[in-house]
């Protein structure tokens, strides 16, 4: 399915075509971003199976589409997942029930060719997002529900775009989330080659009125690398490491960091292939090794058999094993139990004529940790100005695995 | 009525039966078109016409064109609901261009809502009316963008900066205004606005740096509160800027030849300045170059205001300024950007390939910036191959002695990794590493050894493509590590041979086999083998394949060559060579009967006095090499950082390389005009324009970027009358001094004369080129117009196969209608290809009404009455042709009128009784009469024709080469430059129905360029009698194709735009 907006000078809806049929042909060497064609240059970004494409004749810096078909990706599954619960992604379905709203909402991003209103909580003034109340609206009335805002937001004309200053029922809270991912690489022997923790810091506010914030962590030297959602004031960060900020409303991305050189993993996998006249013998087992204090939850481990294997019988002692299609392992363990240590065995046969398995797969694990951060970051305070009454403020904490992978 | 209103109340109540459902929009997109979509679309209720447009835009997103709606849709642009009005922009953006004349109705309302009182409505209006890109309406938008961009809204204001880059698209004659525009919108309060206004700059006058320089100070302050899109526009124009105020920094990182490699750097910062096509290559240095420091405060304040962009969560920002650190900033300060741009790696994943790209190009220029880095660009599982092979590459630049053991460590995971193609490419970089880092040569060697000698790697039994090239790539490497100390590694070249037999692929048996060759003379063992290996090698030259065949024989021949002396094993090695070469002589690939024959004759029986020189002969033959460049820098491709040109590795269309380093002078900083851009040899003064100074210099030394601007000596006297294609008189005045006063003057004293002259724009850099078309002042014009044309073309009405041998052909005449003017004449051909006598032939138009011709019987035409269409267009029948004997042609004039100039006209051709359907298709081309005109009075029409009226393509002609290559063989003396001219008026002639007014050509000391070359055409249009003008001027070197410029002026706007391109096509 094809959704898309002319701009300026007319490009054929060809291209289109063009470009899937090479995304078909190189299907393996996956994720160019950028791609010339005989005519264009294009930028694809891929989501949730949908394909976002910019196409462009002339010089521009290409970062720029590239950032900005990844916010229209998140602005838009912002848009139409929120209404359907927790956890939907973006999907064919969806767009294709919100056609409208997509062209909307492109129109007032982009104007010429050029970004022109990207800030969420604006553009949700000027093209409302679908809702329940307006969908049950429609329903009864009969009347279709207007998609378009009344007037244009005040925040368009203020110094601080991206918040919206008209009041809203606002519950007067604020939530400081930590999401911490975790890349780590360990050798075939054993040996811990890289580790570090990529985070953000997400905040939820819903607080009246013009308010203040000022976030200060315990420990600010840990951070390696910093980067900021526009709100944040560059000065007092440089000069004593502490976020101040006009928070938008609602959910954004205050600050991405990343630790670097961090000594402990909280799980190992210790994967083990030998093979001999045509079988390789695959085994290996998964343990906590530094307990973070919390339970480790949602585990899978995933490796890709090498094109050379034929066939696979794998087993586990817990959780459960799947081959996929492409070739791809998946053993979902869970949690780990207290008893005994999840392990994987099995057999692979080897291509007729290959003695023994010269090639080695990465094993990569997924877990998910609530409640702590690893890389030690602490907020120390969250102090709020300017507001009339104390808020209510929370804080949470989270790591998931990145790039988390054991060499064999 | 009544039946309508049931079916959209119907409708209605079915969708509202699906929203219970699903309430989305859905089923609109679903089936969009299961009402009828008018009705809908004149309702008096806003939300049946939402429904309907909601269903327009569904199947405009699945691709069908519903066009024919526009009329019914416009109507409700009037409308006071928002969400319609958002609705029919939309469908009006997309259409507007296709349907001109309707799309004009909208503009009423558009300017009742720019005085809205919403600020969304006259932002969306003003959006809307800029986007629809009518050239009509141009002066009106122009008014409309003057009052938004004094709006008290600054979100109108902004709408009103975007929309300058729509106008100036769309027209570009008043740029004096837009800049205007641009200047009120850079002074504004809000930074949004400042932003917008930024890019408008950008996309309208890039190298209008005075107006830079008026707000430089503001800008760069307020950098870090414009929207970040604007940001990294905003600081490209900044960058620019300094560069061409400034000069580049002398303390920068590309000029420090302190940490990196100074050759590659100085390449860097040439290629940035001047562009790829410009840099020839040679060796000269930059020391021309003015440069500026860092303690200049403009550099310093726009370094201190890019620096908290790197921690921007844009990625293009950070990208571009870190673009500006690395040009402008000094090189001690250049480490900052590196931890930003690493970190982009990790945050987004999407960016990541095109931030690599630019690492890369870093790294190359100043690898230890990154060397303690190498962890960065460790591979991840995840990675996809473009981003592991551009990875690997980093490493293989940044690796040092203290790093290198790591990252092999690294290296070594890499070589199992299931995807062989990165393996081979892994094992390529190790050689490279080893190369650069000699102490590591012995470990890689043994490690490369290694894997060479790995069982599934010889076996040969599977995956032969994916594991051969690992094994081809070890070995190669193996053989650049052995190139830079041969003799020292001895040992390897030796288990190399001793394995030869255990490696089945023929490629790497050849490049073992040519490693024996190139070293068998060296160390102590290796002459000891020789013999057994050649033995070796004799024995299995049948079972070989070619690749390693050629490598036998000439390995033979150069270790017998080697070899002096007569001991027991030269007498071998020569037997064993007459051995290989008789194999050879009878092998079934030619090739190889070919080397054998060759050898044979160099190495066979020679007399002892010729030996040696034979043997000299085939040592410097097989055995010196030569000697490869340690730095392939004609490889080297640097474009900017953080543009697409970097990312693709060419010159993206539009790709403008930094300006010339202090290009730019800005005496006075309120004035507009007073910008130059002033080369090393093109000096401009208006003083010095005396007559005395225009004759016998000669054409410069220097190119500028552009196109070349040299100037003639007018032979002839320059005609007022010409038309002067854009160029102000101060701007040819500049020019005509250019030359002599770098003569007359040192450089030195030009520069400091300069720098006290205010002077002039000769807005070179990346301005549209169709402003500078014409460049030379002297012409010659001439009144010639014994041309020789070409035969028209001719097209077939039909086919003798399906009409009993009739076969009918048509082309348009330049003749004029003795009836009517609006007739237009076609010169039909009958020719009969039957054996039997044709009789009755004539034809007859298909009326509208279509009720005269009842059957093929019908007395044909006596009454021409008869044949006069419902809407009274007289349309002149031909004779009829009785009687049309075999191989017979017969010829007529019909005279038409065509009711549209781009639909066909259907014929009915009637002949033996039978009627048969054609169709007859116009050629706008001679929808035309001549008109006659003098040079004066067309320069007055074309004044009176302008903006809306006038519009002009670009395109190449080539057709004069084919031309000149015939004249050269008759006679070397005809001007070449006439006859491109006469070939570009014939063509154009012999194609349509115009009158030449004018030819004038260039004079030019250079007699190759034909810039300048000027046609003018005039003609009137056939059904509206308004005038229509044609300009082409040609650009470009006569040797080359043209670069031709059409510019059409005619009332008639929508005929004028067809007829272009019907132009275009011809003289393509």
């Amino acid at each position: 399915m094809v959704e898309k907006q002319m701009m300026g000078h007319h490009v054929d809806r060809s291209i289109c075509a063009w470009f899937w049929h090479q995304y078909n042909h190189h299907r393996n060497n996956d994720q160019m971003s950028v791609v010339t064609s005989p005519t264009h240059y294009l930028f694809p970004l891929i989501r949730h199976g949908i394909i976002f494409l910019a196409c462009t004749q002339l010089e521009l810096p290409p970062l720029l589409p590239i950032e900005f078909l990844s916010r229209f990706a998140d602005i838009l599954s912002d848009y139409l997942c929120a209404g359907s619960g927790a956890g939907a992604t973006l999907n064919e379905d969806i767009v294709k029930d919100n056609f409208v709203i997509v062209y909307e909402v492109l129109d007032e991003m982009m104007d010429n060719g050029f970004p022109l209103t990207t800030e969420p909580n604006l553009l949700k003034d000027i093209v409302l997002p679908p809702n329940l109340v307006t969908k049950v609206l429609h329903a009864v009335t009969g009347n279709s529900s207007p998609s378009v805002g009344p007037t244009l937001p005040h925040a368009a004309a203020s110094t601080v775009p991206w918040r919206s200053t008209h009041p809203k029922t606002t519950t007067n809270e604020v939530y400081v989330n930590l999401v911490e991912q975790l890349d780590a690489s360990v050798n075939w022997d054993g040996n811990l080659r890289r580790c570090q923790v990529y985070g953000e810091i997400q905040v939820n506010s819903s607080l009246p009125g013009f308010p203040d914030l000022t976030l200060s962590f315990t420990n600010p030297s840990l951070l390696n690398d910093v980067r900021f959602h526009p709100c944040v004031r560059f000065r007092p960060w440089e000069s004593s490491q502490v976020l101040s900020f006009v928070p938008p409303d609602g959910h954004f991305k205050l600050m991405t960091y990343r630790v670097k050189e961090l000594k402990k993993i909280p799980i190992y996998v210790k994967p083990q292939l030998t093979s001999d006249s045509g079988n390789c013998r695959i085994s290996a087992l998964v343990g906590v090794r530094n307990d973070p204090g919390k339970t480790i939850d949602s585990i899978i481990v995933e490796f890709q058999l090498p094109p050379c294997i034929t066939s696979a019988d794998l087993t586990s002692n817990h959780g459960t094993v799947d081959i996929l299609a492409d070739k791809t392992c998946r053993w979902s363990i869970g949690q780990i139990p207290k008893d005994k240590l999840p392990s994987l065995s099995g057999n692979l046969v080897l291509e007729p004529g290959l003695d023994r398995l010269h090639v080695a797969p990465t094993f990569q694990v997924r877990f998910k940790i609530m409640g702590i951060a690893m890389s030690g970051l602490q907020i120390d305070k969250l102090d709020v100005k300017n507001m009339p009454a104390n808020p209510y403020k929370g804080f949470r904490a989270q790591t998931q695995a990145g790039d988390y992978e054991f060499r064999s | 009525m009544l039946p309508q209103m049931g079916a959209a109340a119907e409708s209605l109540s079915k969708a509202s039966s699906l929203v219970m459902r699903i309430g989305t929009d859905a089923h609109l997109y679903d089936d969009p078109d299961d009402v009828s979509i008018k009705p809908l679309l004149e309702s008096r209720y806003d939300s049946e016409k939402v429904d309907a447009l909601k269903r327009l835009l569904a199947l405009i997103a699945q691709g069908a064109d519903v066009s024919h709606f526009f009329p019914q849709v416009v109507k409700n642009v009037a409308s006071h609901s928002l969400e319609v009005k958002k609705l029919v922009y939309l469908y009006l953006l997309h259409y507007a261009e296709k349907r001109q004349n309707e799309a004009l109705l909208s503009i009423n309302c558009f300017q009742k809502d720019l005085s809205d009182t919403n600020p969304l409505v006259r932002a969306w209006a003003l959006r809307a009316m800029t986007g629809i890109r009518l050239h009509v309406v141009s002066p009106l938008i122009l008014a409309a963008i003057t009052k938004c961009a004094r709006d008290p809204s600054p979100y109108v204001r902004k709408c009103a900066a975007y929309a300058l880059p729509k106008l100036y698209n769309l027209h570009q004659e008043e740029i004096s205004s837009l800049e205007q525009l641009v200047d009120v919108l850079l002074r504004d309060n809000s930074p949004a606005v400042v932003g917008s206004a930024s890019v408008a700059f950008n996309a309208i006058c890039p190298n209008n740096y005075p107006l830079i320089s008026k707000h430089f100070k503001r800008l760069c302050e307020a950098l870090p509160d414009v929207e970040e899109w604007s940001q990294i526009i905003l600081i490209e124009i900044l960058l620019r800027y300094t560069v061409a105020r400034h000069g580049l920094v002398r303390e920068s990182v590309l000029f420090s030849d302190v940490t990196h490699d100074s050759t590659f750097s100085s390449v860097m910062s040439r290629c940035y300045v001047e562009g790829h096509e410009l840099w020839s290559g040679d060796g000269r240095g930059f020391e021309e170059v003015e440069m500026g420091t860092c303690k200049n405060e403009d550099v310093d304040l726009l370094l201190k205001c890019t620096a908290p962009l790197l921690w921007s969560q844009n990625s293009a920002v950070v990208l571009a300024a870190a673009g500006v650190h690395w040009i402008v900033g000094p090189a001690e300060e250049v480490k900052k950007i590196v931890k930003p741009i690493l970190f982009l790696l990790r945050s987004s994943s999407v960016a990541k390939y095109v931030v690599l790209c630019n690492i890369l190009a870093f790294a190359k220029a100043a690898p230890l910036l990154f060397d303690s880095f190498y962890e960065e660009f460790f591979i991840s599982s995840s990675d996809s191959y473009q981003i592991k092979t551009i990875k690997l590459e980093i490493l293989s630049t940044i690796a040092t002695e203290s790093s290198v053991p790591f990252i092999f460590g690294e290296f070594q995971d890499y070589i199992r990794d299931p995807d062989r193609r990165f393996v081979a490419d892994t094992v390529a970089v190790i050689g490279f590493i080893a190369k650069q880092l000699a102490v590591l040569a012995g470990t890689c060697l043994e490690g490369l050894l290694k894997l060479v000698l790995s069982e599934p790697l010889v076996s040969g039994s599977y995956q032969i493509e994916e594991e051969d090239g690992v094994l081809v790539q070890a070995i190669i490497s193996i053989k650049s590590i052995l190139k830079q100390d041969p003799s020292s590694h001895e040992k390897v070249i030796v288990r190399l041979v001793r394995n030869l037999d255990r490696i089945k692929n023929s490629a790497s048996r050849a490049l073992i086999i040519w490693i024996f060759g190139e070293y068998s003379s060296m160390g102590d063992v290796i002459p000891k083998i020789a013999p057994t290996v050649l033995k070796y090698l004799a024995w299995s030259f049948h079972s070989d394949e070619v690749e390693a065949k050629l490598q036998i024989l000439n390995t033979c021949a150069k270790v017998t060559a080697k070899t002096k002396g007569n001991n027991e094993d030269s007498t071998l090695f020569k037997k064993i060579l007459n051995y290989i070469l008789q194999l050879a002589t009878f092998d079934q690939n030619y090739d190889v009967r070919d080397r054998a024959r060759f050898i044979r004759n160099l190495m066979g029986n020679k007399t002892k006095n010729n030996l040696d020189i034979y043997r000299d002969l085939i040592e410097s033959m097989f055995c010196t090499k030569p000697a490869s460049s340690p730095y392939p820098s004609a490889n080297i491709r640097v474009y900017l950082p953080g543009s697409l040109s970097q990312v693709v590795l060419h010159a993206a269309p539009g790709y403008t390389p930094l300006p010339k380093p202090g290009s730019a002078v800005i005496e006075n900083p309120t004035g507009l005009n007073n910008s130059s851009d002033v080369d090393e040899s093109e000096g401009s003064s208006p003083q010095y324009s005396t007559e005395d100074n225009r004759s016998g210099y000669d054409t410069g030394t220097e190119e500028t970027s552009e196109n070349g601007d040299y100037e003639e000596t007018p032979l002839v006297n320059i005609s007022e009358a010409n038309v002067d294609q854009g160029q102000t008189s101060q701007n040819d005045m500049s020019n005509f001094v250019s030359t002599d006063l770098s003569e007359m003057m040192s450089r030195t004293a030009l520069e400091s004369w300069l720098d006290e002259t205010p002077s002039f724009s000769n807005g070179s850099f990346g301005q549209s080129h169709s402003q500078n078309v014409s460049t030379s002042n002297a012409r010659v014009s001439f009144n010639d117009r014994n041309f020789k044309l070409k035969p028209r073309k001719s097209h077939v009405l039909l086919e003798p196969a399906n009409s009993d041998g009739l076969r009918i052909s048509y082309s348009f005449s330049t003749e004029v209608s003795s009836v009517s003017p609006l007739l237009v004449c076609v010169d039909l051909l009958f020719e009969n290809f039957a054996k039997e006598t044709l009789r009755n032939i004539n034809i007859r138009f298909e009326e509208a009404s279509g009720n005269s011709i009842s059957g093929p019987t019908d007395p044909v035409l006596e009454d021409s009455a008869s044949m006069v269409s419902p809407d009274k267009i007289p349309t002149f029948p031909m004779e009829e042709i009785p009687l049309l004997s075999p191989n017979e042609t017969v010829k007529r004039i019909l005279q038409v009128r065509f009711q549209h100039h781009l639909l066909p006209l259907k014929l009915h051709i009637l002949w033996n009784g039978k009627m048969h359907l054609g169709k007859l298709w116009p050629d706008i081309a001679y929808f035309l009469r001549p008109l006659s005109l003098d040079m004066n009075s067309f320069v007055e029409k074309e004044k009176q024709l302008p903006g809306m009226f006038e519009c002009s393509r670009r395109c190449i002609f080539s057709d004069h080469l084919q031309e000149l290559e015939q004249n050269e063989k008759i006679s070397v003396n005809a001007d070449k430059s006439l006859v491109v001219a006469h070939c570009f008026a014939v063509k154009i002639l012999s194609s349509s129905n115009f009158y030449l007014v004018s030819m004038d050509m260039p004079v030019s000391l250079k007699p190759d360029d034909m810039s300048g070359l000027c046609l003018r055409f005039a003609g009137e249009v056939v059904n509206s009698s308004k005038p229509c003008l044609i300009t082409v001027i040609a650009h470009g070197n006569l040797t080359e194709p043209l670069d031709v410029t059409v510019k059409l002026n005619s009332e008639d706007t929508v005929f004028g735009l067809n007829l272009l391109n019907r132009l275009v096509a011809i003289v393509q």
